[in-house]
């Protein structure tokens, strides 16, 4: 760990006037991330801004909308108990992810910034990594990456992106309300990351001194029947090999809308939108909850040690459609 | 140790023995300037002599944190860099919390952060000012009576080495103060986050278990 | 959940709390690294990135700007400043014979190549990522056939004895029934929680090391060796140890370079490794393959077992596996080959790890009878039972005492086993399908010589004195409850100190022999003392007798020292345990006899029937080890064996860069050992069990006895579940779709 100048930010505003353009600033919220990399020496702030008593930590429930402070600590989003009534996915997703003491440090805006956990990405003796350094090469596609992404992927990263809940954020089309120098504005989550492409490096279309303050989404009343499916190893305390955040509006048997998103298998949050399509209209069953599954990884690109996750994500999509289905709306 | 003809005295240390600050410098100088077994520098040539005009304290980031742990506040000069963890276990000496992996993987570093179980290894000491920090140390009340959980602990046999222990009672002392015990599935799944690798899993839901219903009544 | 026991049986002692369980509950019991030693400087490794080459040069431009930065050791200046170690599985002191900053080559992937020492432990840590090190790489070999790996035979390496018995070929032949397949284990590594720590302090020209050891007087030696000092100006003080399993068994290139550095900057120097440099700089479970032939015939009598084996380790050092010794006695059978080969690749050197011979080698032999016994339409327990023996088939020796199907038949009953429907995958639970196994599981029982002084006051008090270790094994109960069951005391009345250097030397904490071993002298010394008083071996001391015992002698206290040396010690035994070796006797080393506890152990595993993931929600044992002196801490242990076989089945593989030979998932998160929520209902039987030869007090170990046959029994049930046969291990979900 770099040595690095301790602030405290009070508002959003002092937060964004304390960071500084030309000297490498980091936000410090929850930490889980921040610390852990800093100690890895991956990430080298120069000036650690603390904005945890900057606000933005409300939840708020109406009718058919939520709100969430991007400074709420997931332990609190998910002990919600109107929100796990009528938004399963969500509380889920968090409820699954970490342990309860990361739970409670971790912050919403936190947990979906989360940097990915490629072995070599996160230890600095590894020489090439296009993420961490542009242009070195990757060192997972021909080393261990049983944990790497099949989809959304790059000839230049096969990192995965770690976050549960945000699989839920982008199945439930959310949007980020973000404030920086220039001012605030609203995204839709869905683009809030950015595939590697040419430049891993670049993983969200927020400028340095941007700062998410929120969440926002639309809740109707089908949102009951959703659910987030998490498949590790162990039964707690692990990244997902594979993941389904699923919500069904289905109307006289019929699906009439379904959401699917994806963890554990693509290098950003990832809305399996041609599966969903394929679901309009017809009757869930094995078939056609299969034939959504595969739709869904019908681009994987898998290689030695994650051949398995086009097969595991399809069951797992599969799974978790023909559980939804069996949902009491 | 020579071996000793029957019935020869000795001296011992006891199992819980702790050995405060029995060195000094003096004994060091007086040591090295005697010994003539080793040298006394493999230093790297140049780095020691460059270091000794540079390396001013005042040269590191620090802040000056009013720190309360157990009820007591400490006000100390650190080093920004300085986790929660390692200014309990180096600076204040108190060293019941324990570093397992000091990146949030296996839970022995566990304190209550206004009374919420959190992990000071990916703490900063200087963002909790402010805050009440409860340690393993602070469980127990001043008579010597031990908190439920502990004693629970004991009974149930619900550690082997005990070096996650400490930990494990953090979390445990939340789960059932936070009613989070209702079933065993509900104990398992908060208690994930603690590693034990002994594996005394099962005796620690026995123990919260039967700590639940001491602290309920 | 059901936790069967403990309760105090037949040949049992009583269920005492630990007596140091108030210290661990309140964080009052120091651990090496929670000693305070006045200012101490801290230090930070830096190490290899590579596993084969040279260090062609050193760049500390950056690394000497840091604020705080005292010092950095490289071999450039630290050449021959570690004198050569003598290897612990070669009857010396240290895990590997690499010397640390000794020279430019590099013999493994986190070889330790600079120390860097600064005031604080940040400026260490920040300085150590600063230091540059170029190298002039080559390409290593990192397992099994890679290229440049060497294989050579045991026997040639290590003098090693491959027992044999009969004609393999014949016996083959003759079987109706055979099993011919491959096996492999991975690597793993120990992990305890604690890290590797190593505090160093001089007084003088004498050393005080404050670092978590299962043999501290090897530990005293190893480092004079290292250092070139006399091994009585070094003391060892490690009371408490945060979990070993054999990885603070022998001595590791830290602790001479925390000595030396102390030394130079004339200050304490605190060491704290990380959890990624500890998988490098101590050892590690070998990974292992085996080729395994079973033959029975139509009576399910075993004709032929032939087990050949090879195991991965360092460059230089042959540690040498081998639990053939144990699966070519276990059962009745007229002819046995065994071979066992190292194969030497760029890796650190392996060493003990729980059950080291017998994790990976009864995982072939228990899964074989498994598939012998479907083949044969036979109850895998009742094959068991038609080879079960009294006499092991190599040397025709007894064994002391075996409850194999005694354990058999306590389990089965426990878990159920007769509603077992025998046809594999023919067992559900909605979309779960169940499986279960069984497997036997054995670990021998070795004594190696102990000494101890125990104190008995007139008032009643007792001190024991002697540098056991207590890894969370509870010998520090176990050990106050044979004293004061001999003098007759409340175990409140006895206080014990362990783990230090200054006491008189014990064995290693390895073998599961330190409560057989140092019962067996501390109730030496208590008899000492008991014809001081006058009292005879049978009678108990009450406390007018003793009373009246003190006053006659005119004495306040009565100490007496003891020396313990089992059957088949030779005399040097006790010597060499004061020059910190520990002679082991017993299991299948002796002459005459051979002895060895036995349990069996059953396993429930589910499994999602698509997306493959398995779960274990039941794990019975029984087991009989001879005397169970704590029936509480002693089901503590084998619980936590057998949970630590779940692991091993499923989760635990260290794994590598095959191209670079590095380790990859060398943290907590990648790791994968059971957390809270994967353990339900582990339940363990304590069989009842007398054996008169194996000590005085007829005492077996049992801290290894869990974790061994849980592989098998884990492979058993999940090919029981799906009728998929998994012969390498960990058992993971890929491995069982499609």
């Amino acid at each position: 760990m770099r040595p690095f100048i301790f602030e405290r930010a009070t508002s959003p505003e002092s937060a964004i006037a304390a960071f500084h353009a030309d000297r490498a600033t980091s936000f410090l919220a929850g930490g889980t991330t921040l610390l852990d990399l800093m100690k890895l020496d991956v990430v080298r702030p120069e000036r650690v801004i603390d904005i945890n008593a900057l606000g933005a930590n409300e939840i708020e429930i109406s009718e058919d909308r939520l709100r969430l402070g991007a400074s709420v600590r997931m332990a609190d989003a998910e002990a919600q108990e109107e929100l796990r009534r009528r938004v399963p996915m969500l509380t889920q997703s968090l409820a699954l992810a970490a342990s309860t003491q990361l739970r409670h440090m971790a912050t919403l805006a936190g947990n979906v910034l989360q940097r990915t956990r490629c072995p070599y990405f996160r230890d600095v003796s590894w020489s090439a990594c296009n993420k961490r350094l542009p242009g070195s090469g990757c060192a997972a596609m021909a080393g261990f990456n049983r944990q790497h992404a099949v989809l959304g992927a790059s000839d230049a990263c096969i990192a995965t992106y770690p976050s549960d809940f945000a699989q839920a954020l982008i199945a439930l089309d959310a949007t980020v309300d973000v404030v920086g120098r220039r001012g605030r504005r609203q995204l839709p989550f869905a683009k809030l990351h950015v595939p590697p492409g040419r430049t891993p490096e670049v993983e969200t279309t927020l400028a340095p001194d941007e700062l998410i303050l929120g969440f926002e989404m639309p809740i109707e009343p089908w949102m009951s029947r959703s659910l987030y499916l998490k498949i590790r190893d162990r039964d707690s305390y692990e990244f997902a090999l594979a993941s389904a955040a699923v919500a069904l509006e289905v109307d006289g048997g019929a699906v009439r809308q379904a959401r699917i998103a994806l963890g554990g298998v693509a290098a950003v949050p990832w809305r399996a939108r041609e599966a969903e399509q394929a679901l309009i209209g017809r009757v869930l069953d094995e078939a056609s909850c299969q034939l959504a599954a595969d739709i869904a990884f019908a681009k994987a690109q898998p290689r030695e040690h994650n051949a398995y996750k086009p097969l595991l994500g399809r069951q797992t999509v599969a799974r978790a459609l023909l559980q939804a289905a069996a949902m009491e709306a | 140790m020579k071996r000793p003809p029957t019935s020869q005295p000795t001296t011992s240390s006891g199992a819980t023995a702790r050995e405060d600050g029995v060195f000094n410098r003096r004994h060091f100088l007086v040591g090295t300037a005697t010994s003539a077994v080793l040298p006394l520098s493999f230093g790297t040539t140049g780095v020691r002599e460059a270091v000794t005009d540079a390396a001013l304290p005042t040269q590191v980031p620090s802040s000056s944190v009013a720190l309360l742990v157990n009820g007591r506040t400490h006000r100390l000069i650190l080093d920004n860099r300085t986790t929660l963890l390692d200014a309990l276990r180096e600076h204040l000496a108190l060293t019941g919390t324990k570093k397992g992996c000091d990146h949030g993987q296996c839970g022995a570093c566990t304190v209550h952060l206004d009374g919420e179980p959190i992990l000071s290894c990916l703490t900063l000491v200087a963002s909790v000012e402010g805050r009440a920090v409860t340690t393993i140390e602070g469980l127990a009340q001043a008579d010597g009576a031990l908190h439920p959980v502990q004693q629970a602990f004991i009974d149930h046999d619900a550690f082997q080495c005990g070096y996650c222990t400490p930990g494990q009672i953090m979390s445990a002392v939340a789960c059932v103060e936070g009613d989070r015990a209702g079933s065993d599935a509900e104990i398992r799944e908060y208690m994930s986050g603690n590693l034990c690798r002994c594996a005394a899993y099962p005796n620690i839901v026995a123990a919260i278990r039967a700590a639940k219903t001491e602290v309920r009544s | 959940m059901a936790i069967i026991g403990p309760v105090q049986q037949k040949n049992m002692g009583p269920p005492h709390s630990r007596i140091d369980g108030r210290a661990k509950v309140t964080g009052a019991a120091p651990y090496a690294s929670d000693f305070a030693v006045g200012r101490p400087a801290y230090a930070y490794f830096v190490t290899s990135s590579i596993a084969r080459g040279r260090i062609t040069g050193f760049d500390m431009a950056a690394a000497g700007q840091v604020p705080g930065l005292l010092d950095i050791l490289t071999y450039e200046t630290m050449r021959g400043a570690v004198k050569k170690p003598t290897f612990f599985a070669g009857g010396g002191y240290a895990g590997t014979t690499i010397r640390p900053l000794d020279g430019p080559e590099i013999f493994h992937d986190g070889q330790i190549v600079a120390v860097v020492l600064a005031d604080s432990y940040e400026s260490a840590r920040e300085a150590a990522y600063k230091v540059k090190v170029t190298c002039q790489a080559e390409q290593p070999a990192a397992t099994f056939g890679s290229a440049g790996a060497t294989t050579e035979d045991a026997a040639d390496a290590k003098g090693h004895e491959d027992p044999a018995v009969g004609d393999i070929a014949a016996g083959l032949a003759a079987a109706s029934a055979t099993v011919d397949a491959d096996y492999a284990t991975p690597t793993q590594h120990h992990n305890p929680i604690e890290l590797f720590t190593t505090t160093c302090a001089w007084t003088g020209d004498k050393l005080t090391v404050y670092e978590p050891s299962q043999i501290v007087h090897g530990l005293k030696h190893g480092v004079a060796e290292q250092l070139g000092i006399p091994p009585d100006h070094v003391r060892i003080v490690s009371p408490f140890v945060g979990g070993a399993f054999g990885s603070k068994a022998s001595v590791t290139p830290r602790t001479a370079l925390a000595a030396i550095a102390a030394r130079c900057l004339g200050r304490p120097v605190k060491l704290v490794l990380t959890r990624e440099q500890g998988f490098s700089v101590a050892t590690y479970r070998a990974e292992t393959r085996h080729h395994l032939r079973l033959g029975a015939d139509a009576d399910g009598k075993f004709t032929a077992l032939s087990h050949e084996a090879w195991e991965v380790t360092s460059r230089p050092d042959s540690y040498l596996v081998a639990g053939t010794d144990t699966t070519a006695r276990l059962y009745a059978c007229p002819n046995v080959f065994t071979k066992v080969h190292l194969v030497h690749v760029d890796r650190n050197t392996p060493g003990f790890m729980r059950s080291p011979p017998e994790v990976p080698y009864l995982f072939p032999l228990e899964c074989a009878i498994d598939e012998v016994a479907e083949k044969l339409g036979l109850d895998p327990i009742e094959l068991r039972r038609r080879n079960d023996t009294m006499k092991e088939p190599i040397g025709g020796l007894p064994y002391t005492s075996r409850s194999l199907m005694e354990c058999f038949d306590q389990a089965a009953e426990s878990f159920g086993w007769a509603r077992r429907s025998a046809a594999p995958a023919s067992m559900r639970d909605g979309d779960w399908l169940i499986g279960w196994g069984c497997a036997s599981t054995c670990y021998p029982t070795a004594l190696a010589p102990a000494t101890a002084r125990v104190i008995l006051w007139k008032d009643g008090r007792v001190k024991v004195e002697t540098a056991a270790h207590d890894l969370g094994t509870g010998a520090y109960t176990a050990l106050a409850q044979v004293a004061a069951e001999r003098l007759g005391v409340p175990v409140g009345q006895v206080t014990i100190a362990l783990g230090d250097s200054d006491l008189p030397p014990s064995p290693v904490a390895g073998g599961s022999i330190t409560t057989a071993s140092v019962s067996s002298v501390i109730a030496k010394a208590c008899d000492a003392i008991r014809a001081k008083l006058g009292v005879n071996d049978s009678a108990l001391i009450d406390p007018g007798i003793r009373v009246a015992g003190f006053e006659r002698l005119g004495v306040a206290l009565v100490q007496e020292y003891a020396e313990f040396a089992p059957h088949g010690a030779k005399p040097e035994g006790i010597d060499k345990l004061y020059a910190g070796l520990s002679t082991l006797k017993g299991g299948a080393m002796l002459e005459d006899r051979i002895q060895y506890a036995f349990g069996a152990e059953f396993v429930e595993v589910r499994i999602h029937a698509r997306t493959r993931e398995i779960r274990v929600p039941r794990v019975h044992g029984a087991f009989a080890a001879g005397r169970i002196v704590n029936p509480k801490t002693a089901h503590s242990q084998l619980m936590g064996g057998l949970i630590w076989g779940v692991s091993s089945a499923l989760h635990e593989a260290t794994e590598m860069d095959l191209g670079t030979a590095r380790y990859i998932n060398d943290n907590f998160a990648d790791y994968l050992v059971p957390v809270n929520a994967d353990i339900e209902d582990v339940s363990v039987i304590l069989v009842p069990e007398r054996d008169t030869q194996v000590n005085p007090l007829g005492i077996k170990g049992l801290g290894e006895l869990g974790n061994v046959g849980t592989n098998a029994a884990v492979a058993n049930a999940v090919y029981h579940a799906t009728g998929r046969r998994i012969r390498e291990l960990p058992i993971r979900l890929e491995k069982l779709l499609a």
